[in-house]
């Protein structure tokens, strides 16, 4: 099986996330190998991931979160 | 605890219960939030009223669901409904639309660490999401940021499996394509004036 740039396009988050077949993935493995231009689509689709998973986790802030959970409270006692 | 014994619970208005859940999911729920609608305070406003919804109405979670699939859910509905007051949504219906051919090639494995930890780099990684059309925002956070299975996203957006991964894989080439512009662009060679 040989695939086309456009073949390994479609494949490229089931690749990342490794659920492809065996036989899916030797034939991305021997694109890519041969497809400079695939390569770099398939790295910074990684990076731009890690990037994510680094830099994207937010928080409420501590003292929005101590408001939001009083003013919760008092509601669940008012309801009692 | 299971969660039947937590629905038993939340609906006695058990406050020890409901503090632990709150605990456990209000920053899990913000996140969510504060992507789809980029607004800090209606972030704020969607976990204060996702967490007033299992107070007022504790016999919607009856503990068939997971208590974090259901509050997802729950939040997931409100941001959409305020995001569709605001007229704020960004229409997607390109499920099946064939997929766009990259058009930035760059190639970061040549950039330093440090140019990929800077301030302006973090703001575009948040207008690159929220530049994303919203069904592909949604499973983005939920897969990516919050780590949720693809039978946990569907469940919580109500679609099947099979289109959690296709707008996963829209989404992530999108901010690939945003990324790679705007690094190409930042990190291009000074042009020296003729």
């Amino acid at each position: 099986m040989t695939l086309t740039c456009q073949d390994l396009l479609q494949h490229l988050s089931a690749y990342l996330d490794n659920e492809l077949d065996a036989e899916l993935t030797a034939a991305a493995e021997a694109h890519l190998a041969t497809c400079p231009n695939c390569r770099i689509v398939l790295s910074s689709t990684q990076h731009t991931l890690t990037l994510y998973r680094r830099h994207y986790r937010r928080h409420l802030a501590p003292d929005t979160r101590q408001k939001l959970h009083a003013q919760l409270l008092e509601l669940l006692s008012d309801e009692r | 605890m299971q969660s039947d014994e937590l629905a038993r619970a939340l609906q006695a208005g058990d406050e020890t219960a409901f503090t632990a859940v709150f605990n456990a999911h209000a920053d899990k729920i913000y996140r969510l939030a504060r992507g789809l609608l980029t607004d800090e305070g209606q972030a704020e406003c969607v976990v204060q009223d996702t967490f007033m919804r299992l107070l007022t109405k504790p016999h919607l979670f009856d503990g068939r669901a997971d208590i974090s699939t259901w509050l997802y859910r729950v939040a997931y509905n409100l941001s959409m409904d305020m995001l569709r007051r605001g007229q704020k949504t960004v229409a997607w219906d390109g499920e099946t639309a064939s997929l766009p051919e990259p058009l930035v090639l760059f190639d970061w494995r040549q950039l330093p660490e440090a140019s990929l930890a800077t301030a302006d780099l973090h703001e575009q990684l948040d207008t690159a999401v929220s530049n994303l059309p919203d069904k592909l925002r949604a499973v983005f956070i939920l897969r990516e940021i919050e780590e949720l299975s693809i039978a946990e996203c569907a469940a919580v957006l109500d679609i099947s499996p099979s289109a959690v991964k296709v707008r996963l894989h829209r989404a992530r080439l999108q901010l690939r394509e945003t990324l790679s512009a705007y690094l190409a662009e930042t990190h291009s060679p000074v042009r020296q004036p003729s």
